[in-house]
């Protein structure tokens, strides 16, 4: 007997029967949709720049994808095809598919489309033949997997195979330290058909802005090139329990990879909790590097909450610190030289959300090989 | 005059990252006035949220006023309130902000001194490192002045300086070339940037990126295929508090020598080598300079003006032009001009241009429309082609930016019958962010020295070339000025222009 919940029919649309069927419902939307815009004397257009593919295995992040991909309908007009596969053991493998069309908030001239299919059963290797028919021709597919992605199972490669770009946020990986290794080889086998990104990587960009900033600045820029130290805080919740501090990794990584170091072990947790290790710079210096979990009430588990990198030349020694502010809107960004004070500025850096994250990924059309190379090295240090 | 180049910043890579200017010092003369407090300081502080101004950055306001740089903050923070493009304020990012800006006045001689003496205090003490850009943001009067105290007290010496100047560059040919060869005796061309802010837009930038990134566009973007090319930049304001300023420049200074005829050159040009500033400039320089001129005799048959009367706006009651404030009771300024003129070059040669901008007309629109020629045959019987137009590509710059393309269709019934639609790409709603104010990408161009979406020397003279016997045939002529009354699309006379070609205005 089938327990699983039903469609709410109501978030997802009618059920139809098949693709064709389901382009007709689409078709029938339109028209209505049309009509009724003609009587308010708007004009409908149905404009899409990209395919969107969502992939989840329970309905509730389902569900909450698509309210991601609603709220960036605006920005990003796609077709949205929403993948629930809860794969009950024993049960018959089918497809459900359900359609319907959707105006944006306040955008009343456009409309997008989000279609849902459901499997259920062992129906995994069936979902790629679903897919194609449904994708608009000639449009980039963005593959966007909700959970961590089962990169060695054969119905993945069957839709990444379909995709320009694979988004998955290792945020929500149940063992990071074994899925980002495996993460980055998906990266580098695809590197001519799509681009892999992370929402951790998204997550950092802001902190690369400022570090990158301080060092636009001609008067700082020497201290660039004999980096001495550097710390990392992530987030943790209050129990502490045990966190991957990917975030962080990626931004040691992404320093590391722009500047030349070199890996010189691997990670080791250091006495007072998180890691201590050493990279090497390319003049054959070793700098310590030291991540560090804190509490800090604001903050989602593994977000960044501050850095420092010390330097030195000549003697002079100069901290250039980004710090986030207790109610995790603000960061401000410190460079001392000298032991003086140099310059002292705040900035907005908040949490993005996810549809904020998404739709980010979203302008990005291409691989980032920044990223690959920022991967390449925290792959380097976790599996030494 | 340059400063050694700075190191390369290896972290600075890879599509996300910002265009982050270098360190810079930015210097505000007419800091007091109208200009600084409505776009440049909500565009710097709309940069300062966004985090897109460099580590090591300045502000220095001059003006006459003696204020003290406390003072000068919260006047700042006032005017903020009221015109930032994103409220509330953030108030740690703006406080923050405010520290790196400072207060001189320059009502004299000493003045001077002193900005020079806090601009290289600021290259060591807040690392702007000689980086500096003047914006002048005063009346064009006080450009000559300011331009030989700059000279005088040295403060272009050993640094890495440019030059923001606005609109209006001079009121004739004559004036233009004295103003840029006072900036030229501090200045290099490459270092005066001239402001139309109109290049500024999202989608006039889209135009080039329309014509230039698509394949399609380009082989039927001339002569053999477009009937003609309408223009309007229309406006439902009138001239609000700027009577003085508007009774001497007239819609032909204030919008025609600059928007308008850029406007022509984007959309007539030749296609730019590479998107780079010289290129850029070069061919657009090129396209004005193959506008066919129109003489002082030529005037009466290829230009209509007019001047709004009293009427309605958006229902309510408005009063004409004579009756605004600053503005002479006989005053002879047009508020409205059409113009009929061709691009004498191998790709528009018989093509007319229509060009029409107005204020107090009924609504604000600005629209590029090119008019393709009817197809070459008729195929369907007269009955069925009734609804059958020629196709036509309209860009729109404002409001409801987007692209629409109006082709034939069939009616679905027995039978044939054709109707027009229009296929639309509403730019607002395939990417629908907060386009940037156009001042926001202006200031981050001009502190990074792209001088791309600046207008050249050589340009903004041949504007004035084509601008000036218009002027004097106008200042020459007694006859009256056509009026329309407020909120219709100018006078009747505007209408005839262009019905004598066989040709009607679009209605935008």
């Amino acid at each position: 007997m089938n327990v699983m919940t039903t469609i709410d029919e109501s978030v997802w649309g009618a059920r139809t029967d098949g693709v064709s069927a389901l382009e007709r419902e689409l078709a029938r939307l339109r028209r209505s949709s049309g009509a009724h815009a003609k009587e308010q004397g708007v004009p409908v257009a149905r404009a899409s720049v990209l395919n969107l593919v969502v992939f989840a295995t329970r309905e509730i992040h389902a569900r909450r994808a698509a309210e991601t991909v609603n709220e960036l309908a605006t920005r990003h007009p796609s077709r949205a095809i929403v993948i629930v596969a809860d794969r009950e053991p024993g049960g018959r493998a089918e497809l459900e598919m359900h359609c319907q069309l959707s105006h944006p908030d306040g955008a009343q001239q456009v409309t997008y489309e989000q279609i849902l299919i459901r499997a259920r059963g062992a129906a995994d290797r069936r979902l790629v033949s679903a897919v194609i028919p449904l994708l608009l021709p000639d449009l980039p597919v963005f593959l966007w997997w909700t959970e961590t992605p089962p990169l060695d199972l054969p119905y993945f490669d069957d839709l990444v195979w379909l995709a320009d770009r694979l988004i998955v946020d290792s945020g929500d990986f149940a063992r990071p330290d074994h899925t980002l290794p495996r993460l980055h080889a998906v990266a580098r086998s695809g590197a001519n058909r799509y681009g892999v990104t992370d929402f951790n990587w998204t997550r950092i960009t802001p902190w690369r802005e400022l570090v990158t900033q301080f060092f636009d600045v001609p008067a700082w820029r020497p201290f660039l090139d004999t980096i001495t130290g550097i710390r990392v805080g992530f987030a943790v919740d209050a129990d502490g329990r045990e966190i991957h501090p990917s975030q962080a990794l990626l931004f040691i990584g992404w320093l590391a990879s722009r500047l030349g170091w070199s890996a010189v072990e691997s990670l080791a947790p250091s006495e007072a909790g998180g890691l201590l290790f050493a990279m090497r710079r390319p003049d054959g210096q070793d700098i310590p590097v030291r991540v560090r979990p804190r509490f800090i009430p604001g903050l989602d588990e593994g977000d960044l909450s501050g850095l420092r990198i010390q330097s030195e030349v000549g003697g002079r020694h100069a901290e250039f610190v980004v710090k986030r502010s207790e109610t995790a809107t603000h960061a401000t960004a410190l460079v001392t030289v000298g032991g003086r004070g140099m310059s002292e500025r705040i900035v907005p850096l908040g949490r993005p959300g996810v549809s904020e994250l998404l739709g980010e990924e979203l302008t990005i059309a291409r691989s980032d090989s920044i990223y690959e190379d920022a991967l390449a090295v925290l792959v380097a240090l976790t599996t030494g | 005059m340059t400063v050694a180049p700075p190191l390369a910043n290896p972290l600075r890579a890879g599509p996300r990252l910002a265009r982050t200017p270098q360190p810079c010092a930015l210097v505000i003369f007419g800091a007091t006035g109208d200009l600084a407090a409505r776009k440049i300081v909500p565009a710097l502080y709309n940069l300062a949220l966004q985090r897109l101004l460099p580590a090591a950055f300045a502000v220095v306001g001059a003006a006459r006023a003696d204020l003290t740089s406390e003072h000068f903050r919260e006047s700042l923070h006032a005017d903020l309130v009221k015109f930032s493009r994103t409220k509330p304020i953030n108030e740690d990012v703006w406080r923050s902000f405010a520290e790196s800006v400072h207060y001189v006045s320059t009502r004299d001689g000493e003045g001077y001194e002193t900005l020079r003496h806090t601009l290289a205090d600021l290259d060591v003490r807040a690392g702007t490192n000689g980086n500096r850009l003047f914006y002048f943001a005063t009346p064009p009067s006080a450009y000559g002045p300011i331009t030989d105290l700059i000279k005088q007290h040295r403060l272009t010496e050993n640094v890495n300086a440019r030059v923001v100047v606005e609109k209006p560059f001079g009121h004739d040919l004559e004036s233009a070339t004295e103003l840029s060869e006072k900036l030229q005796g501090v200045f290099t061309e490459d270092e005066i940037f001239r402001i139309d802010h109109y290049l500024g837009k999202e989608t006039v930038q889209n135009i080039l990126v329309l014509r230039f990134a698509n394949g399609i566009f380009e082989p039927i973007w001339n002569r053999q295929y477009v009937d003609h090319v309408q223009i309007t930049v229309a406006e439902s304001l009138g001239i609000e508090e700027r009577g003085a300023y508007y009774e001497q420049a007239g819609a032909l200074r204030d919008i025609l020598q600059n928007h308008l005829l850029q406007l022509v050159a984007l959309v007539g040009m030749e296609p730019p080598v590479s998107f780079d500033a010289k290129s850029v400039r070069d061919e657009k320089l090129k396209v004005l300079r193959a506008i066919r001129p129109i003489t002082m005799e030529q005037t009466d048959t290829n230009v209509v003006r007019g001047q709004y009367g009293p009427g309605f706006i958006e229902g309510a009651p408005v009063p004409g032009y004579c009756d605004e404030d600053d503005v002479a009771d006989d005053s002879m300024t047009e508020t409205f001009l059409a113009i009929r003129t061709f691009i004498d070059n191998w790709r528009w040669e018989g093509t007319p241009f229509y060009l029409r901008t107005g204020k107090r007309l009924p609504k604000r629109t600005t629209e590029i429309a090119i008019q393709f020629r009817a197809a070459p045959h008729a195929v369907f019987s007269q009955e069925a082609a009734e609804g059958m137009e020629p196709n036509a590509l309209v860009l729109r710059i404002q409001p409801d930016e987007g692209i629409s393309l109006k082709f034939g269709a069939k009616v679905p019934v027995q039978g044939i019958r054709i109707r027009s639609v229009n296929m639309d790409f509403v730019y607002g709603a395939s990417f629908m962010v907060d386009a940037p104010d156009a001042y926001e990408t202006l200031i981050i161009d001009a502190l990074r020295g792209d001088a791309t979406l600046f207008t050249r020397q050589d340009e903004v003279e041949q504007q004035w070339r084509f601008v000036d016997p218009i002027a004097q045939a106008w200042a020459k002529g007694r006859g009256p000025v056509p009026v329309y009354p407020a909120g219709t699309w100018g006078p009747a006379e505007a209408d005839l222009l262009i019905a004598e070609d066989g040709r009607t205005w679009r209605k935008p």
